[in-house]
């Protein structure tokens, strides 16, 4: 019985532990890919992922949406998947998969029994090694990610705002336009764009890949060198890309050598003096990624304008320029943001739709991104509501933040919902690939998914009064109003 | 020894980096792992509750969530009732008014939220005996404050209105009204009218009913024990009381008779929402459940390597997504299909998504596209079981259904035994391929080019919110002058005077007719008797039992049935008997104090009719006349009776002239779920009665 017991307490404090903590291992590869394992064996499945440091912000001005449109094309095939095979591969071993691209980032996963795994770094290898796209594809992707379009913008009540916000907030800044871009860009795109944004952003150095669930650490390593270091480092990937893609006059037009010095059967090993010299020249030669830099735009006065959309009901978004996410300002201004619009206590849900009764829903949330960040504001007006009583409501709160310091109870109020937030964040092992990845890509340490709340925990209410008047500037903001197509 | 297997793994790592790697050889499986399914556990407490308790410590976070057990309601004219009243649960209770509710909650950083049938909370395990307290306080003590009763309706009506702009909800009305027939709960979506009918006393008498203990369940997830969660559940539960939950039979779905199409205007939509759907007869837990998910995971429930994904996005990129989906309910199951398509397409993707659905009724799936799709919902399977909920959903099903102690167990066993043969019989057996049910919402502009799907090439016209759009043409006679020209038909007469002399010699009427209904099986004889001026009674026979009777002799009478036993009329319905005088209660509207007006005229059953709105101080009506030959065609009645809204239509046909009056040979009524057809037997004008019938 005593034994029993004992175990029984054992059990209670490890898991203890593993919940306040997620434990992981890193590192990087030779050629760069950064490497994030985490070991949990709840549930026999696991979550293989990879984060490129590519997205909408990375694209030429006239070929937005090309980031996106990529994400699409990358589930075409490879040198060794056929065209539809990519999905089926997954879906046939009991997997799940898929992909999203932000402004920022672009990301692809799979979720599978985790007895696949070595499937799933397979996979995702190849699509970074060598991925391949034929006309069918493309033209069929294009037609699709208009449809997308379609259905997740044109065809939405008031999904426009985001996309009218962003380019007035960021005139000269690329986040000016979204990641769905513009669909006369897509079409323009020539084979070359292709060509140059794959052998820019799909290089090792600017992907993370990110494994978590039932793994042997140790197997996972062997395989992670098997697939993945024996990527070609720097140019040498795009080196053997035109290896594969080009025939032996484009080849030698480029490198002044014929393609038969290279070994087809393992080229990064090619016996030839001259391949062998040139694959090391190539590999030396780093892959350059000139990113935009963090930028001052903002609006220098009140930007007001009028958008007719098909809806009913008057909207109005009210949008402040806040600081990017990874400055200590936005933790602050995250804490505002509760204030306000967390839960149905929250000051803009109480006060502009029960007590006033103007709008129908009303609503803040903090936009944080990798170079910038926005506050937003909205209100779906009621239909008999005064579109400036709504404006003055909303200003109202606005300035009560700045005025006075929060009351120490809603403080510790939103301090209870971060923590609970933290927590909950964790629950799934896709869920923690994919914030161990974000965390080391946009925060500079995986560390982070574990020591997230202290960010919150150092604020002060004095801090939140101060960001609140710091960055809630009503006389430099935006404001859209959405009225019904007549 | 630490150290050498540190070492040797080193060494394996190097010697694999080494050696040379064909890419083209596709890695293999390991081991299987073992899919456990979580244990839990079941009590059940004094009041009624059964409890399911389900152990994961992974984090420090609990969730309770508390189902009821009664069956939706019919809510006729009040459509919307039961989610009203599950929008004002958290609206305040005796003990805390909202604004406190609010603050205790997110204060613990809790959610708590309810619908018309649940309460859910979830919390950090620290936090649970206050997230309890609130819990149970809006379980027993929820008070409908008037206040918020008036705040929240008014914002429904705003969300009404934006229904009207949102093409995904119109499509989801559409096809609950197309799916569900008039009389099932699911069939009923909330308009204006009926939002303006719903009264807080209806909220509060909804929640009395629903939410009560007995027959209901009480879903235990995370970070507790069995006896800690005992403790608490006689703590914050024992003490609720109430009386037993409310079972209804509703009736299941009519199946209809070649392709229809069902359109829903949404000017400037880009794209057209397409839904093909029709009703699935099947209750949870059905021994067919597996096998036909597996057809439908192949036509369009699985993920990229589903066939109308194939074909509709990947194949001809129609869409961003088409997917089927299998919604097995005890409330009333049904499949849909679909997605949203550009204009350009609309009818090309229809034509391909009923080229799916007929196909895979028409052979045999290949042995590979079986083996994937097994595997992927076992893949499914597997990694649902990451979320502490879903063995607790598990444990619910089994209980609420009754399942197989071993049904989750066996679920992957039984999954990997389906068979070809099985997917087409099921395909076969459960979709109506060519008995469709095509919902657009869209832009007008594609309406023409979908005539061609509909069997009968009839566009049904819905609005937002489901309704069938009546259009309704300005009349071009008026109401006293239809009034003549009907009397004038029914006695055959060519002048008014000829009516007035016909009706002075009219006595008595006595009729008989048999109804059947293919809902009971036995046959009902109708027996209605009328005596000037103003005496009438109808009964309702049944295998030689009395079921319904009612009389009045022109001052008082009585009303009786089986169910409540005889009771005098009410004044009120005394008054409304005295309104509706004579045989043709039509000619005495001007004196009776009727208030009828003439609507216009609209189509019934391809046919113009004059339709006229009457109202006898408490039922409305409507009495629908043919254009062509003024007869009285159909007759609308709607009455409220203890917050109930009870519709009866009668549908005449087949006139007989008796003693130079026309009397229907056909009847059809409708009275809620229940359809009858009527043949007259007998007809006897001016023939002897007896003055008890009408006592």
């Amino acid at each position: 019985m005593k034994k029993i017991l004992l175990a029984g307490i054992v059990g209670v404090s490890l898991s203890l532990s593993a919940q306040q903590k997620v434990e992981y291992v890193e590192y990087n590869l030779p050629n760069g890919i950064h490497v994030i394992l985490h070991e949990e064996h709840s549930t026999p499945i696991v979550a293989v992922s990879i984060l490129y440091h590519v997205g909408s912000k990375n694209e030429k001005p006239d070929r937005t949406g090309f980031a996106h449109f990529f994400e699409h094309l990358l589930f075409e095939g490879t040198t060794n998947i056929g065209r539809g095979e990519y999905s089926e591969l997954v879906e046939k071993n009991g997997g799940t998969l898929n992909a999203n691209t932000s402004h920022d980032r672009t990301f692809y996963y799979e979720i599978l029994p985790s007895n696949q795994l070595e499937l799933g770094l397979w996979l995702e290898s190849e699509r970074l090694l060598h991925a391949k796209v034929e006309t069918t594809g493309i033209e069929t992707q294009r037609a699709v990610v208009k449809e997308e379009k379609r259905q997740r913008i044109d065809n939405q009540p008031y999904a426009t705002f985001i996309g009218e916000t962003f380019q007035r907030m960021f005139p000269t800044h690329p986040y000016n336009w979204q990641p769905i871009g513009s669909m006369e860009h897509l079409d323009a795109a020539q084979e070359a764009d292709y060509v140059g944004f794959y052998h820019t952003y799909y290089v090792p150095s600017n992907a993370t890949l990110s494994i978590a669930g039932d793994i042997d650490i140790s197997k996972t390593k062997a395989w992670i060198e098997k697939y993945f270091a024996s990527i070609p480092k720097g140019q040498a990937i795009n080196l053997y890309r035109d290896f594969e893609n080009f025939t032996d006059a484009e080849f030698m037009n480029k490198y002044g050598m014929e393609k038969s010095v290279f070994d087809a059967k393992d080229f990064m090993n090619s016996k030839n003096p001259q391949a062998k010299k040139t694959i090391e020249k190539y590999a030396a030669m780093p892959t350059k990624i000139e990113r935009p830099v963090k930028t001052n735009d903002r609006p220098t006065k009140v930007i007001k304008d009028t958008i007719y959309d098909n809806i009913q009901l008057p909207g109005l978004f009210i949008s402040y320029r806040f600081p990017d996410q990874s400055s200590p300002d936005f933790y602050a201004l995250e804490m505002l943001n509760e204030v306000l619009s967390g839960g149905s206590s929250s000051r803009i849900n109480k006060q502009i739709v029960e007590k006033k009764q103007l709008a129908n829903a009303a609503f803040s949330f903090a936009y944080g991104l990798e170079d910038a960040g926005m506050g937003i504001f909205g209100a779906i007006v009621k239909p008999d509501a005064d579109l400036n009583a709504v404006q003055a409501a909303l200003d109202e709160e606005i300035e009560r933040v700045k005025r006075e310091l929060i009351t120490q109870e809603e403080f510790e109020k939103i301090q209870n919902q971060f923590e609970n937030q933290f927590i909950s964040q964790n629950s799934t092992i896709a869920g923690i690939a994919e914030n161990l990845a974000d965390s080391y890509v946009y925060f500079g340490s995986a560390e982070r998914v574990n020591t997230i709340l202290d960010n919150y925990r150092r604020i002060t209410r004095e801090d939140i009064q101060r960001v609140a008047n710091k960055y809630l500037t009503q006389d430099q903001r935006i404001i859209l109003v959405y009225l019904p197509k007549i | 020894m630490k150290n050498i297997a540190l070492i040797i793994g080193t060494f394996a790592l190097a010697l694999i980096g080494n050696a040379q790697l064909d890419r083209s050889v596709r890695p293999t499986a390991g081991e299987a792992p073992k899919i456990n399914i979580g244990d839990y556990h079941t009590f059940t407490t004094d009041n009624g509750i059964t409890v399911i308790v389900s152990e994961n410590h992974k984090i420090p976070k609990i969730s309770f969530d508390l189902v009821m057990g009664s069956d939706p309601m019919i809510e006729g004219n009040k459509a919307g009732l039961a989610n009203f009243a599950g929008e004002m649960i958290m609206s305040g209770t005796n003990n805390r008014s909202k604004d406190v509710l609010d603050n205790e909650v997110d204060y613990i950083g809790a959610t708590l939220n309810a619908d018309q049938n649940s309460i859910f909370l979830s919390c950090l395990t620290k936090h649970l005996d206050k997230g309890l307290t609130l819990m149970s306080d809006i379980m027993m003590n929820a008070n409908f404050p008037e206040s918020e009763f008036t705040r929240i309706k008014s914002q429904n009506e705003s969300n009404l209105l934006s229904t009207k702009s949102d093409a995904g909800s119109m499509a989801q009305n559409a096809v609950a009204k197309t799916v569900f027939p008039a009389g099932h709960p699911n069939h009923e979506v909330m308009t204006e009218i009926t939002l303006g009918n719903i009264t807080r006393e209806d909220l509060i008498s909804y929640y009395k009913q629903h939410f009560t203990p007995k027959g209901s369940y009480l879903v235990i997830v995370g970070d507790i024990n069995k006896e800690k969660a005992k403790l608490l559940v006689d703590k914050y539960f024992s003490s609720w009381t109430g009386g037993a939950p409310v079972k209804r039979e509703h009736q299941m779905v009519a199946k209809n008779t070649g392709n229809r199409v069902i359109f829903v205007k949404k000017p400037g939509a880009v794209q057209s929402v397409i839904q093909v759907a029709f009703p699935v007869n099947m209750m949870p837990g059905d021994v067919n459940q597996i096998p036909l998910s597996v057809s439908n995971q192949i036509l369009g429930g699985g993920g990229f390597g589903s066939r109308m994904m194939q074909n509709l996005r990947e194949d001809k990129a129609y869409t961003y997504g088409a997917y089927s989906r299998l919604n097995i309910n005890e409330d009333g199951s049904y499949f849909s299909a679909g997605g949203n398509f550009r204009n350009e397409v609309t009818d090309s993707a229809i034509t391909q998504l009923l080229y799916e659905i007929e196909r895979i009724g028409e052979g045999e799936i290949s042995l590979e596209e079986l083996a994937l799709t097994k595997s992927s919902m076992a893949g499914g399977f597997a990694r649902s079981l990451e979320s502490p909920q879903t063995v607790a959903k598990f444990a619910l099903n089994q209980k609420k259904y009754k399942l197989d102690d071993d049904y989750y167990q066996d679920y992957l066993k039984n999954l990997s035994n389906i068979n070809q043969e099985d997917v087409l019989t099921m395909s076969q057996q459960y979709f109506p391929a060519k008995n469709l049910n095509i919902i657009v919402v869209g832009n007008e502009e594609v309406l023409e080019r979908l005539r061609k799907f509909d069997a009968d090439g009839k566009i049904e016209m819905l609005d937002a919110f489901g309704d069938i759009i009546v259009e309704t043409k300005k009349a071009d006679i008026t109401k006293e002058q239809l009034i003549e020209k009907y009397m004038m038909a029914v006695t055959n007469s060519s002048s008014m005077s000829e009516v007035g002399k016909k009706l002075k010699k009219l006595k008595t009427v006595n009729e008989t007719m048999t109804l059947t209904s293919p809902q009971i099986p036995i046959a009902l004889t109708l027996t209605k008797v009328y005596s000037t001026p103003n005496k009438a009674s109808f009964k309702i026979e049944g295998q030689g039992m009395v079921m319904q009777r009612e009389v009045f002799d022109g001052q008082k009478g009585s009303k009786a049935d089986m169910q409540s036993g005889k009771k005098d009329l009410t004044a009120e319905e005394l008054d409304q008997k005295k309104k509706s005088i004579g045989y043709f209660p039509e000619i005495n509207y001007k004196t009776s104090g009727m208030t009828y007006e003439l609507v216009g005229i609209e189509m019934l059953d391809g046919k113009e009719v004059y339709v006229v709105k009457t109202n006898d101080g408490k039922d409305e009506g409507y009495d629908y006349y043919d254009k062509t030959t003024f007869m009285k065609v159909k007759s609308t009645n709607i009455s409220t009776k203890d917050g109930e809204v009870q519709e009866i239509s009668q549908l005449y046909g087949d006139f007989k002239n008796v003693n130079g009056f026309n009397f229907p040979q056909k009847m059809t009524l409708i009275a809620g779920p229940m359809t009858f057809s009527g043949k007259t037997d007998t007809v006897v004008v001016n023939g002897k009665v007896d003055p008890a019938t009408f006592q």
